[in-house]
This record gives structure tokens, C-alpha cells and sequence, in this order.
């Protein structure tokens, strides 16, 4: 049974609360301005900058080396049918809770000068966006998981419909949403059977109360492994189709390609789906990942190779970096199933590496549309004349997104690999093949985009008319404030990950012995 | 078997919400008939008063453990039949105070209107206490012949007229039918009141299938389930919207109530042999009424559908057949009374302005009235099960229930048909906030409309944010059920679990 320290104790007052209904406020609070168009944006980055001072000191008040859940709340919601509301977050979940705090701010500040029409309801639905997102976070109790992982849709379908700017947005959201709904709901199944098996449990040893949800209660029951089976199944299809992991993918080039950068942000640079395997599955179900492992690290190997060739054809850079996401994803598929500790360890961290690399490339894909060009960026050519910082922020970025050595990608890819190679040779040395296919992708594509001779002069635009490519302004100061602290972060982690590795360690080795073959089930107290 | 009636003044006190009900209908009467020109609104408010005493004294009933049978048994006031008619009237005050503006337009209105609506539902009241196969039968008749008149109330309407005519004829079809299931099951046992015939109830034989066949088709037809759903869309989108949305929640309460007793105590030694039965008519209508809702125009008859695909969720709770089953449908009900009025409260106000109930013209709601647009939003996503709804906390209940008594893949079915009915509420989600009005002048909401759909907003929200005190409500109101957690049913459906 983990351990639990408690809000009150650690912090004095109920911060992971805060974190969730703070952005919630603040939306409704941005709902009651006048249609101010700049006191809404300032309002939106006030309230996301408190979030991110509050989410530095919670980083600093975290407790390395344990792992324990820290800063619980515990009150009860339905008891009923055993569903409390628990929030707690451990050395998994911590880094998560401050990647969408950072990014949050990110894409407010990005948001600032876009035109955007209807701001007052884009604000709002991007703090709603931020608060859902916390929310599945921090939940310790699965439904509380379930509830915020379904609502994080209504605002999700809003921007993409709403604020979308490709051409297949109208089908992308519904799209979206059938498609996580249908996950989800079968989801739910596999979480009423944990509840069910809780209560068989409960009834046989006369424990008081019989229904229950919660993460850390339903650790402490033994399942059967027919039963684990179906119920990974069912979790699977809730968490591949958000994640997504390929053959559930469909959705995700659509979207990415046609909402708004906001959402690609969300969707892409905070891996949800990857989050939930580690924070439920695999803890909660270690018969059934250790009989999955390896027709999972298949399906992993798949979908690094099938992401990175398909991210080879594409011409529109929005649509390569959602191809290039499933080839990541797929990377920490196949840490987080090799079930020892470096593979986990490099999955958990490539998922918050990938949350500054993909973003990075999604905010530099919204720096230059923003400038007017199209979707093809090949056939423009020469780019980085007019706009060199912004062609160098690019390759930074692009080069740690594919793991290159000095760079965060290194780190996470490396340990993905160790683990991989531990499992079985074969399956190391095809994913040493996706790094390579992913260094190709990402190289030919900037080539053809910012080196290769220029071929079209001129940016036809519908809004804006026709312009010479050689007056493209660069970076302005509020760009290179965004693309600054991304690569900050991709440096930090490259070069010196230890803070890093102490806070996720103790809960990475908690979840190993969960897994090993050895240890049994916790006997209940 | 005695029939001699001894009526003691402490009996008639279990009496007293329905004996003050129908006096207070009495007086709205002679109110009416008042030939000097009393505006009508009065009696519209004069109803809601009445309803709203009513409402007081089943409370104080239930708190203080009023409880008893009644008539030899026919009648009984268990803390079940007074948590139905607390659903009841609730559900005919929001009705009342959503007709109050609306009606007035009517042509040919008349104060009888107020006196057909609260006549029905003290017939629902009485049929939540229905006790013996007479009772059922007589307060079922005495239910839906308010709503006869009530459904060909727009006299000049081609449409409301052909709903009535149809609703008519087949109500009086089902009433014989009931009367031919009723006359079965008394000939098989000799028994009327539904726990004796639990009890004489030895080996089933086909006369008493036939019986409780027919039965259930009776009750059927008042819940609209399917293959009895028929009636439904043509007389939801006929009758007046006000008797629609009452039509769709007060006697569908009052219906399961009987179902309840029925199933859950009458038979529920054969839970076994039941269960296909129900499984087949909830999958049926769920996936039908989602699929062909998909195909709608008009707002109505959209929410015809959804509300055979809303039964069929609710009756997963009755193939569930142990206690939290009947927990969950009791719930259900709430989560559905504050979603669908709402919805049809909001169909109303708009209908009010624009004169219409077609889909298309619910384009750009939000740029006319972003209050109107906000409160379906709420309901259809609460209708859609989307958390932290009302619907949300309900569907998880009825699931739970449904896998605890180990019918998986009747959950799969259920939670499939969210995804089905999620496209359709979206389709009209979308027409009201990226859609563009084509007449843009904003629509004005009357104050009691306003408060009306206020309340179906606050029920919706709290139900699902702070559902506690309403499910410990429930589960208090259920134990008349305890004795079903011991019977262990087995049936083809259930899921392996062994080991």
C-alpha cells in the first residue's frame, strides 16, 4: 500500500484543487468581462501565469525519493457505489502537472496577437481545456479519472470546431469525439469490472465499504488473470484512442491538421493516453502486462516504423508532425511495456521530453501560418533568409524531437532503447532503425522547407493577398520568449536530467516491483 | 377473500395528499366557472400552489415514516410510492409553470386545461401506490384519460387531433389488454394483490405467462418501449408541447413504479426466466431510438426518440434485477425529469417567439438567446450521459448495476448507444453555437419560463456534482428490495469470471 501525505501537512492548504478549479474560475470569471478584447487575453494569461507559480512551488515542495502520494485530498463524493473524490499526484504524475502548467502559458502567450474571432469564448475554453487536463492528472479515484477524462471533450470539440483553421475541421471534431467517446465508454466497462472484483474481495473478507474506485484501494486487492486480461483490453481502448497508439491513429492527423495550434498543443504535447498505461494498467493490472508485453512492444515497433515512413510523405508540416507523434508514441509504448526499470524510466521522461519537442514544432508550425504560409511548406523553399532565428529554433527543436545526442529526445530515446535491448536484441535494433527513419524525416523536410534553393516567390493568401517571401518578418519578442523556454527545457533535460530523474525514480521503481514476477499481491490491512 | 371496508380516520390520513389534491382541483373548478373574467394565469398559479402543498405534505410523510396499506391491501404507502409521487408532482409543477405563458395562445383555451393536467397526475400519484391488479388497472385508466383530452387539445390542428384519435384508440386497445392479462393471471392464481400472487405462484403455467406477457405489454405501451413505441413520435410532436413533456415523464414515473413492484417483488423468484426478455426490449430500444433519431428535423420528435432510447437505459435497471437496480432506475428518473422537461421547456420558449419546432431553426440560438442555448446545451449533454451531469451519475448507476448482476454485454450495448445519441445531440449543439441565425433579433424569455428552466439547470447540475443526499434518498426509499441481493440469478449472458 503506498504511502499518503497529505495536502494539509505538506503545503497547508489544498493545491492540486487549486490547480484544477483555478482555471475553471478564471473562465467564468473571463465569462462575466466586457468584450474587452485585450482585458480577456491578459485576464487568460493572468490567471494560466498563476498556475505556473503555483505549479514551480508545488515542484519545489515535491519530496524526491519516495514513492508516496503527496499532497492528497480525500472527501467523499458518492459513497454509495464506493467513488470519492482523492487527488494526490506521485513521481509519475508531478512533471505532467507542471509540463501543462508551462504549456498552458505557452499557448495564451502564442494566442496573443492571432486574430482570432469570439476571443472571450477561445480564453474559456482553453482554461477549461487546462482545468480537464489537471484534473485527469491528478485523479486518484478512477471515476473523478473518468469524468474529467470526458468532459476535457466539450471544450475540445469547441476548438476544434470553432476555431479550427483546416479545411476537414468540421468533420475533425466530431471525428475526435465519437472517436475518444467510443474508447472511453468501453473504458468505463473495465472500470466497473475493477469496481465489481473490489467488491467480490470486499465481501469475502468482510471489509467495510464494498464498492470502491479508488487507485490505491483497488491496488490492494488480488484479480485474476482472466480477469486482468479483459480489463486491460477494455482500458487499452480507452487510452490507445486517446494516445493514440497505431492502429487507433486515424483520428489524430485530422485533428492536428485542422484545429487550432492550441489544440494540437494539448493533444499532442501532453501524452494522456501513454499517462494513463502507467498510471493505471500497468500498476493495477501486472499479470496482464506481463502477459501483453510482447505482442505490445510489437504494436509499439509497428507504430515507430509505419509513423516515421508515413511522416516521410507528407508534405504539410502539421500533418508530418502528427505522424511523426505516433512514431514517438510508439517509442513509449515500447519503454513502458519492456516492464524494467530504464524502459519505464525512458518512457515516463521521453513523454515529458516530447511535451516540449512536439509543442515546440507545433508552436514554430503556428509562428510561420500566422505569417501567412500555406500548409506546404516545401514548395516555398529557402526560408531561412528572411527568418533565421526562427529556421534555428526549428532545427533545435526538430533535431530533439528525434533524440539527437545533447538533447532531451537523447535521454529518453536512449533509456527506451536500453530497456528495449534487455528485453530481446530485435526488438532494440528496430527502434534503433525509427531513430534513424525519425532523423530523416525531420532533416529532409527542413531542407526542402529552409535550406533547398527558394521556388515560390510569392505567398498567395486569401486573407492577407499576396506578399514577397523576402519580407517575412522574424521571431518578435513574444516568439522568442516562447521558443526560448521550450529550448531552455530541451537543454536542461539533455545535459543535466538528474532533478529529474529524483523526483519520478522512487515512484518508477515502486511500479517495476509491482510488475516483477516475484513480488505478490499486498496483503490488505 | 373480504372485501368489507373499514376505513378508520387514521387510514384516510394516509390519503391526505390525494384527498387535498382533488379538493384543491374541485376549487380550481369553481374557480373557472367563475363567469366574471378571472385571468387564467391565476389558475395556472393557483395549481402551482396546490401542487406545492402537495409536494410539502409527501414530504413530511416520508420524513416522519408515514407508511401503510390500505382497501384490503389494494392500495399501499411505502416509502417507494411516496418517493414516485414526490417525482410525480415535481415533474407536474415544472410542467405547470412551463404552460403558464404558453397555453394562453392556445385557441379555445379554457382553465380546464390546468384541472386536465393536475387530474392526471394525481391518477399517477394514485398509481404509484397501485397495489392489486385492480388498482393498476384503474388508476392506469384514470391516468390517461386526462391525457386523451389533453393531447387533441389544439382543436383546430390537424395534427393534434390525429394524436389524439391515435392515442385514443390504442390506449383503449392497451387497456383491453391489460384486462385480458389482469383476468389471466387472477383465473391461474386467485389472487389479486401482487405479493400474494408472489406467493401463490407455484410452478408458472401458460395462462400466467400469457398473463404477465400481456401485462408487461400494457406497461409497455405507457413507457413507450419497444416494439410498443409506436404511438410515440406521432403524438409527441401532435399534442401541445407542455402535455408532451408531462406525457413524457409523470406517467412514465408512475408506469415503473408498477414495472418495479411487478418484477421486483410479484416475480422476482424468476428473475431467471424474465431477464431475456428484458435485455431484448432494452437493447431494441435503445439502438432504435438513437439510430432513428439521427434522421430527425424537427426538435420534438428528436426528443421522441431520444426518450425511447432514455427507457431503454432504464430498462437495463429492471434486467439488472437486484436492489441497486432498482436504486438506479429511481434515480434515472430524476436525472431524466430534469433533462427532458428542461429540453422541452426550452422548445417551448423558443416555439413561444418563432413559432416552430424545427431543428433548422435553432440555427445561431446562442447570438438570440445565449440563456436558451446554455440550458439545452446542459440538458442534452446530461440526456447524453456526459459528466459531471445528472445523466452522467445516473448511466454509471444503472451500469453498475446491470454488471453486477454480470450482464456485460448489455452494458457494451448501452455504452455504444451513448456514443450514437452523443452524434445527434452534437448535430444540434453545433446548429445553435456555430451555425449562423437567419433572423438574428434576440428572443426574450418570460420570468416563469426563466424559472422553470432555472430549476431544471440547478437539478441537473447538483444531481451530478452532489448526488449523496438523493442517492442515500434512494437507497433508503428501495428496501423493500433487500430480499433481492441474496437471489443469485444465472442467465446466458453472464460473463465467465471464474478464477
Amino acid at each position: 500500500m503506498l504511502e499518503e501525505i497529505f495536502a494539509a501537512t505538506q503545503i497547508g492548504f489544498p493545491v492540486l484543487s487549486v490547480l484544477v478549479f483555478l482555471p475553471l474560475i478564471g473562465a467564468m470569471l473571463v465569462w462575466m468581462l466586457k468584450s474587452d478584447e485585450f482585458l480577456i487575453r491578459i485576464t487568460g494569461i493572468a490567471i494560466t501565469g498563476i498556475e505556473l507559480l503555483l505549479t514551480v512551488w508545488l515542484l519545489v515542495t515535491f519530496k524526491s525519493h519516495t514513492a508516496a502520494m503527496q499532497f492528497v485530498e480525500q472527501a467523499d463524493w458518492i459513497p454509495a457505489i464506493g467513488i470519492s473524490y482523492h487527488i494526490g499526484i506521485d513521481g509519475i504524475s508531478v512533471l505532467f502537472v507542471g509540463v501543462t502548467a508551462l504549456l498552458s502559458l505557452l499557448t495564451m502567450l502564442f494566442s496573443w496577437d492571432l486574430a482570432i474571432e469570439k476571443v472571450k469564448g477561445y480564453v474559456m475554453a482553453l482554461l477549461a481545456l487546462q482545468a480537464t487536463i489537471m484534473g485527469i492528472l491528478v485523479s486518484l479515484d478512477l471515476v473523478l479519472f473518468f469524468v474529467f477524462w470526458e468532459l476535457m471533450l466539450i471544450p475540445s470539440y469547441f476548438l476544434i470546431k470553432l476555431w479550427g483553421t483546416g479545411k476537414l475541421k468540421e468533420h475533425a471534431a466530431l471525428q475526435y469525439v465519437l472517436y475518444t467517446l467510443t474508447g472511453s465508454m468501453l473504458m468505463l466497462v473495465g472500470i466497473i469490472i475493477l469496481d465489481l472484483n473490489y467488491q467480490e474481495v470486499a465481501l469475502a473478507q468482510g471489509i467495510q465499504p464494498t464498492h470502491s474506485f479508488d487507485f490505491l484501494a483497488l491496488l490492494t486487492v488480488p484479480m485474476s488473470e482472466g480477469k486482468q486480461l479483459l480489463v486491460f483490453l477494455l482500458l487499452f481502448f480507452g487510452f490507445a484512442s486517446k494516445a493514440p497508439i497505431f492502429p487507433l491513429h486515424t483520428w489524430l492527423a485530422n485533428t492536428l491538421a485542422s484545429g487550432p495550434i492550441a489544440i494540437s498543443v494539448a493533444l499532442a504535447g501532453i501524452k494522456l493516453g501513454t499517462y494513463g498505461f502507467l498510471r493505471f494498467s500497468i500498476p493495477l493490472l501486472p499479470d496482464a502486462s506481463r502477459a501483453l508485453l510482447i505482442p505490445l512492444s510489437i504494436l509499439a515497433l509497428v507504430g515507430i516504423i509505419y509513423g516515421a515512413f508515413v511522416a516521410l510523405a507528407q508534405s504539410d508540416l502539421r500533418r508530418l508532425l502528427a505522424f511523426s507523434s505516433i512514431s514517438h508514441l510508439g517509442f513509449v509504448l515500447l519503454g513502458l511495456f519492456t516492464l524494467n526499470f530504464h524502459g519505464l524510466q525512458g518512457g515516463l521522461l521521453q513523454m515529458i521530453n516530447l511535451a516540449f519537442t512536439t509543442t515546440g514544432l507545433f508552436f514554430i508550425a503556428g509562428f510561420l501560418y500566422s505569417r501567412g504560409l500555406q500548409d506546404d511548406l516545401t514548395r516555398y523553399g529557402g526560408l531561412v533568409t528572411p527568418m533565421p532565428a526562427l529556421a534555428g529554433f526549428f532545427l533545435v527543436i526538430g533535431l530533439a524531437s528525434v533524440g539527437f545526442p545533447g538533447t532531451n529526445g537523447f535521454v529518453g530515446e536512449f533509456l527506451i532503447l536500453l530497456g528495449a535491448f534487455k528485453v530481446h536484441w530485435a526488438f532494440g535494433a528496430i527502434g534503433v532503425l525509427g531513430v534513424i527513419l525519425g532523423l530523416a524525416y525531420i532533416m529532409w523536410y527542413y531542407e526542402r522547407a529552409m535550406l533547398a534553393p527558394p521556388q515560390e516567390t510569392v505567398i498567395k493568401n486569401d486573407l492577407k493577398g499576396e506578399r514577397p517571401v523576402s519580407t517575412l518578418r522574424d521571431l518578435n519578442p513574444r516568439e522568442w520568449v516562447i521558443a526560448l523556454s521550450l529550448t531552455i527545457m530541451i537543454f536542461w533535460i539533455g545535459l543535466y536530467p538528474a532533478p529529474f530523474f529524483e523526483m519520478m525514480d522512487a515512484s518508477v521503481q515502486a511500479v517495476v516491483d509491482r510488475v516483477s514476477p516475484s513480488t505478490r499481491f499486498v496483503a490488505l490491512p | 377473500m373480504n372485501f368489507t371496508l373499514s376505513l378508520s380516520s387514521a387510514d384516510l390520513l394516509l390519503l391526505l395528499p390525494e384527498i387535498f389534491l382533488t379538493l384543491w382541483i374541485c376549487m380550481l373548478l369553481a374557480v373557472d366557472a367563475i363567469p366574471s373574467h378571472v385571468d387564467k394565469k391565476v389558475i395556472g398559479n393557483l395549481s402551482i400552489v396546490g401542487l406545492c402543498a402537495t409536494l410539502v405534505t409527501l414530504i413530511w410523510f416520508y420524513i416522519n415514516g408515514k407508511t401503510g396499506t390500505l382497501f384490503n391491501g389494494m392500495y399501499v404507502l411505502d416509502p417507494m410510492a411516496i418517493y414516485f409521487k414526490i417525482f410525480i408532482v415535481t415533474s407536474t409543477i415544472l410542467v405547470v409553470s412551463m404552460s403558464i405563458e404558453s397555453v394562453e395562445r392556445f385557441p379555445a383555451f379554457r382553465g380546464e386545461y390546468y384541472f386536465l393536467v393536475l387530474m392526471s397526475a394525481l391518477g399517477a400519484m394514485l398509481m404509484a401506490s397501485a397495489n392489486d391488479l385492480v388498482s393498476i388497472f384503474v388508476t392506469l385508466e384514470f391516468t390517461t384519460f386526462g391525457f386523451y383530452i389533453l393531447v387533441a387539445y389544439l382543436r383546430e390542428d390537424s395534427k393534434s387531433n390525429e394524436a389524439g384519435l391515435k392515442f385514443f384508440i390504442l390506449g383503449a386497445f392497451t387497456a383491453g389488454i391489460l384486462a385480458f392479462g389482469i383476468s389471466l393471471i387472477y383465473g391461474a392464481t386467485g389472487k389479486l394483490i401482487l405479493t400474494d400472487i408472489a406467493q401463490a405462484v407455484g410452478e408458472p403455467s401458460a395462462a400466467l405467462i400469457a398473463g404477465f406477457l400481456l401485462l408487461f405489454a400494457a406497461l409497455g405501451f405507457k413507457i413507450g418501449a419497444v416494439p410498443l413505441h409506436t404511438w410515440i413520435p406521432d403524438v409527441y410532436h401532435g399534442a401541445p408541447t407542455p402535455v408532451t413533456a408531462f406525457l413524457s415523464v409523470a406517467p412514465k414515473g408512475a408506469a415503473l413504479a408498477i414495472l418495479l413492484r411487478i418484477f421486483f417483488v410479484t416475480l422476482a423468484g424468476f428473475a431467471a426466466e424474465w431477464v431475456w426478455l428484458l435485455v431484448l426490449v432494452a437493447i431494441i430500444s435503445m439502438t432504435y431510438g438513437n439510430i432513428v433519431a439521427i434522421a430527425q428535423s424537427n426538435m420534438k420528435r428528436l426528443l421522441a426518440y431520444s426518450g425511447i432510447a432514455q427507457i431503454g437505459n432504464v430498462v437495463i435497471g429492471l434486467a439488472a434485477a437486484n436492489k441497486m437496480g432498482g436504486e438506479s432506475i429511481m434515480f434515472y428518473l430524476w436525472a431524466y425529469l430534469f433533462a427532458n422537461l428542461g429540453a422541452f421547456a426550452v422548445v417551448i420558449a423558443v416555439a413561444h417567439i418563432i413559432n416552430s419546432e424545427e431543428i433548422e431553426d435553432y440555427n445561431g440560438l446562442n447570438r438570440r438567446s445565449p440563456f436558451l442555448a446554455f440550458a439545452m446545451l446542459l440538458f442534452l449533454l446530461s440526456l447524453a450521459g456526459v459528466p459531471p451531469l445528472a445523466g452522467f451519475i445516473a448511466k454509471l448507476y444503472i451500469f453498475v448495476a446491470a454488471m453486477k448482476a454480470g450482464l456485460i454485454a448489455l452494458v457494451i450495448v448501452g455504452l455504444i448507444n451513448v456514443v450514437i445519441s452523443m452524434y445527434y445531440y452534437l448535430i444540434v449543439v453545433k446548429k445553435m453555437y456555430i451555425n449562423e441565425p437567419t433572423d438574428p433579433s434576440p428572443l426574450t424569455v418570460s420570468p416563469t419560463m426563466t424559472v422553470g428552466i432555472s430549476v431544471a439547470i440547478a437539478g441537473t447540475l447538483i444531481l451530478g456534482i452532489y448526488p449523496k443526499p438523493f442517492i442515500d434518498w434512494t437507497v433508503h426509499a428501495t428496501q423493500m428490495f433487500n430480499h433481492l441481493n441474496i437471489i443469485t440469478t444465472t442467465n446466458p449472458f453472464t460473463l465467465p469470471f471464474g478464477g
